[in-house]
């Protein structure tokens, strides 16, 4: 079976008004169906825009993307949403819509009547509030929700539009630790019960050290290491990629944890990476 | 009055009518090819000052006016008892205003002009009924006439043609006549005297002074008068002061006076930049209060006439009796 | 996790019921307003009258003996394309504004806001100034084509030519960022709001036919308006309706709507052009009416929501309503402009809106 997710030599740029920035350099990657890949890097290196590229709203200045097989540009639009959904970093939500409502947008692509919704698409949509824990919000008006809450929303939106392929850009950034550990749980079931192949942008590498059974770190625009978190996230390649020191600790069952040394006096640049980053 | 602040402005746009020339030829289109002597029968077909075909059926016994000029000439030629629409604005002759109002505040009330039922319309030229109305009207078939004289012979001739339409050609005549002989009277008056460079003050707001624009109707009436206008531009009527001055008037003519007692030769003294003038200087300011016949192109204008001459040329001219 | 079906479907659209409540109450507003429309004015009609006429004349039924010619004239060839004229502007200019705050996801649009009323208030100004300066096309000489007058052609042609103009300007990539669409239709509007104010300098006599467009008046809409200007409102209108998915979608903001599988570019191009037409048409016929495109839709929300399968509906209905409403209180204040009305109301609403908003606001952070 092909893989989810093929990449060649992916070469994606930004233009500004002064010069070409290129993100992305001779990228690849592949991921099969059912994997949970975790995607790290620092600041800069491209982490969202490989999301958006494989999502198919970049345009791309080189290489190949190819999603189920097939090359990403002779996939249309909608025929892309059916399969491909993505969570996004703001948690705004417009105002006045109930979430069932919200929610239900997420039937966008499937959608074959034109001014109500089927019975498909009710039951995607009651299905994938269940999934997402999200069934006692469905009455709820989306702009009185908690950030947590409606994390949880934008999550069964994603589901409703009954994806294969799940994109996840820092879903964690805006969550307390309660609800870090809520989605990180949350996309574990899911994978278990629909199969969803997911792809998720972290920041916290403990997380993902702890979650994730696939990590790729991108450094220089493409990706320098991939594989398990315990041979990936290593305090040499952290230094390498994040110019910190960090030191291994180990929790009582076995579970292993990075801690970053914080020094006044101490700055090291990291090689591999353009930016440099103060700690 | 209940509306003292527009009625400058209302004005203003009226005197901008009277004192902008048309882009129009400056002759105006003749009137009717039927001599005037001859009785004219129904049904009619005339043509208007501004060149629209107009047809008549009968003569007309109702007859809206929507400009103050218009009053007056149907009422100068007896045939006032016919109107049956006027403009808040008329004031002459007195009785006028008992007739129902079809103009408020320069707004004609399309409504109120169909429910008096005319069979004759006569509008003004210039915006001054809105082409916007006029062509409603005419689609809604109402006879309307657009009377637009730019000079005192076009006044005649306006004249002359409602006095064709409503079937008074005769008293028409007589009143053309005499509005001639007195013309005449005043350009014999003036022909050898000199011409003071005149500057005819239509109003000054908010620092911006308007006059007589170049070839305008009110600048003929200067020349007519013995003067020589000093003029402002032909569309805006404006004229700045740094030109005001270059000219140099030897005489001002105060019109606003008519309606602003605050405004004297001893303010206009005052203003800044204007003492140089040799108007000033020689203490020729002075106040007409006759604004209303120098700037109506109706019967009366020859009344305006004579009082701009006796403003221009003292000496020559007894004082109005 | 609850498990189990709620007893109330959870995907259910918009309540039949209020949607019936909202469009039927919306409904007989607008007839009671027609009717008081048709029946007001600043000349006195005897209503039994009006009713003679309208039955006679539409319906065919019972006869006008005893009625005027004036007073059939009053009813149905001043009155009744007024009112109607009036119910499609107000229709019209609701929807456009509508569907502006959907695509550019600012409370504050209007349908004017990316050039329309500045390209259109141009038009008609050249219009009502290009026949002062040359006599060959004053009234009489040929200054209508089909019974349009120039002013209203060049003032639709104005809107459209703006709008396209600014559209051409913001869009880069086959994006059109709503932004960058915001500040470049302000920078074109004030472009051409600047070439309006020259003429009205230059233009002496006709700067009070001029001032009079601007404010926007429903007091010259003939019959030959409406049989131009119906079809596009209509046809614009239930184009619109057809994209009510896209247009709640794009509410989610451009990233997420293009995930969803719209083309975010394309839609609101399209969304953006089909607003500008029925704006420009309605403009053609009344001038720069205000605040009818701001106020409506936000009205219709707070009482129905943001569901444009129900809100853009019910906007064109008490869009309508307002409008006539508001004309027939122009004309019997004596014929002030129909645009000094909705300001005097929208104007108050407006600043309401603003600050709810900014308590709102001040509330969340």
């Amino acid at each position: 079976m092909s893989p989810v997710v093929e990449i060649r030599g992916l070469e994606v740029s930004y233009t500004d008004a002064r010069a070409r920035r290129v993100v992305l350099r001779g990228l690849h990657l592949v991921v099969t169906q059912g994997e949970f890949l975790a995607l790290v890097g620092p600041n800069g290196s491209g982490k969202t825009t490989l999301l958006r590229a494989i999502a198919g709203t970049l345009p791309l200045d080189g290489g190949r993307v190819a999603l189920f097989g097939t090359e990403l540009d002779r996939w249309s639009r909608v025929a892309l949403a059916r399969r491909v959904a993505v969570l996004p970093q703001s948690l705004a939500l417009p105002d006045g819509f109930r979430v069932a409502e919200i929610v239900e947008m997420g039937r966008a692509p499937h959608a074959t009547r034109w001014f109500g919704s089927s019975g498909e698409d009710a039951t995607a949509v009651e299905r994938a509030l269940a999934d997402a824990d999200a069934l006692d919000l469905a009455e709820r008006q989306a702009d009185e929700l908690s950030g947590g809450e409606r994390q949880r929303v934008l999550v069964a939106m994603a589901l409703a539009q009954e994806p294969e392929l799940l994109l996840l850009d820092e879903p964690t950034l805006h969550l307390d630790i309660a609800h870090q550990a809520a989605l990180l749980a949350t996309v574990a079931r899911l994978r278990a019960r629909r199969g969803l192949t997911v792809i998720a942008v972290l920041h916290d590498l403990n997380l993902v050290a702890a979650h994730a059974p696939r990590v790729a770190v991108l450094g220089s625009g493409r990706v320098v290491s991939d594989g398990r978190p315990a041979s990936v996230l290593r305090p040499d390649l952290v230094r390498e990629i994040f110019g910190v020191v960090v030191d291994e600790a180990h929790t009582a069952d076995g579970r292993r944890f990075l801690v970053p040394h914080i020094s006044a006096v101490e700055r090291i640049e990291p090689s591999l990476h353009p930016h440099s980053i103060n700690r | 009055m209940t509306h003292r602040l527009s009625v400058p402005i209302v004005l203003l746009l009226l005197l901008l009518a009277a004192c902008a020339p048309s882009p129009s030829s400056s002759t105006a289109a003749p009137p009717s090819s039927q001599p005037s002597s001859v009785a004219a029968a129904f049904p009619l077909t005339l043509t208007d000052d501004v060149g629209r075909e107009v047809t008549l059926e009968a003569e007309p016994q109702r007859i809206v006016s929507l400009a103050p000029s218009n009053t007056e000439i149907v009422c100068a030629i007896d045939a006032c008892d016919r109107l049956v629409g006027v403009t808040d604005f008329d004031d002459y002759p007195a009785d006028v205003v008992e007739v129902d109002k079809v103009v408020t505040m320069a707004q004609v009330d399309v409504e109120a002009v169909v429910a008096t039922e005319p069979d004759l319309v006569l509008a003004a030229g210039n915006e001054l009924t809105p082409t916007a109305v006029i062509e409603q009207l005419a689609d809604l078939g109402v006879p309307v006439m657009v009377l637009y004289p730019q000079s005192l012979d076009d006044v005649s001739a306006s004249i002359e043609l409602v006095g064709m339409a409503v079937g008074r050609h005769g008293e028409a005549a007589a009143l053309v006549g005499e509005m001639a002989t007195r013309v005449g009277a005043v350009e014999e008056a003036v022909a050898d005297l000199e011409r003071p460079r005149t500057f005819y003050e239509v109003s000054v707001f908010e620092g911006t002074i308007y006059t007589a624009g170049e070839r305008s109707f009110l600048a003929s009436l200067i020349e007519t008068a013995g003067g020589e206008p000093v003029t402002g531009d032909a569309l805006s009527t404006s004229i700045e002061l740094e030109e005001l001055v270059a000219a140099d008037p030897e005489l001002i003519l105060l019109g606003d006076a008519t309606y602003d007692p605050t405004i004297t030769p001893e303010t206009v003294a005052q203003r800044q930049g204007w003492e140089t003038m040799t108007a000033v200087d020689d203490g020729r300011v002075v106040v007409v209060s006759e604004d209303v016949v120098i700037t109506r192109p109706g019967p009366r204008i020859v009344d305006g006439l004579e009082a701009l001459a006796r403003a221009i040329h003292p000496d020559a001219f007894a004082a109005a009796p | 996790m609850r498990a189990g079906v709620a007893p109330r479907p959870i995907v259910r659209g918009p309540a039949l019921t209020r949607a019936a409540l909202v469009l039927g109450g919306g409904g007989a507003m607008l007839f009671v307003a027609l009717i008081a429309g048709i029946g007001l004015g600043s000349v006195a009609i005897a209503p039994d009258d009006v009713l003679r006429v309208l039955g006679h004349r539409l319906l065919g039924i019972g006869a006008t003996a005893g009625v005027g010619d004036s007073i059939e004239t009053i009813v149905l060839d001043l009155r009744l394309p007024r009112v109607l004229g009036a119910m499609l502007v107000g229709a019209g200019l609701a929807c456009a504004g509508t569907v502006f705050q959907a695509v550019l996801r600012n409370p504050l649009a209007d349908p004017y806001i990316i050039g329309t009323a500045a390209g259109a208030s141009l038009g008609a100004t050249i219009g009502i100034v290009l026949p002062l300066l040359l006599p060959g096309l004053a009234i009489g000489a040929g200054s209508a084509w089909l019974g349009l007058g120039i002013v209203q052609g060049l003032a639709f042609v104005g809107g459209v030519g703006a709008v396209l103009l600014v559209l051409t300007i913001a869009r880069s990539g086959g994006r059109l960022p709503s932004v960058t669409l915001l500040l470049t239709g302000y920078a074109v509007s004030s472009l051409l709001a600047a070439g309006v104010a020259l003429l009205m300098v230059a233009s002496g006599r006709a700067l009070a036919a001029i001032f009079s467009w601007l404010m926007g008046s429903l007091a010259a809409v003939g019959w030959v308006d409406l049989v131009i200007a119906a079809p596009v409102v209509f046809g614009v209108f239930f184009l619109l309706l057809a994209r009510w998915r896209t247009l709640n979608l794009l509410l989610l903001g451009d990233g997420p709507a293009a995930h969803l599988g719209l083309d975010v570019g394309r839609e609101k191009l399209g969304l953006t052009l089909l607003a500008t037409l029925v704006t420009s048409a309605a403009v053609a016929i009344s001038g720069t009416i205000g605040f009818v495109g701001l106020v409506v839709p936000h009205l219709v929300r707070l009482a129905v929501g943001p569901d444009h399968r129900l809100l853009l509906p019910a906007s064109a209905v008490f869009g309508a309503s307002l409008l006539v409403t508001a004309d027939l209180g122009a004309r019997l204040a004596g014929g002030i402009p129909v645009g000094v009305v909705t300001a005097f109301v929208g104007a108050p609403f407006f600043l309401w809106l603003l600050r709810r908003s900014r308590r709102v606001s001040e509330s969340l952070s």
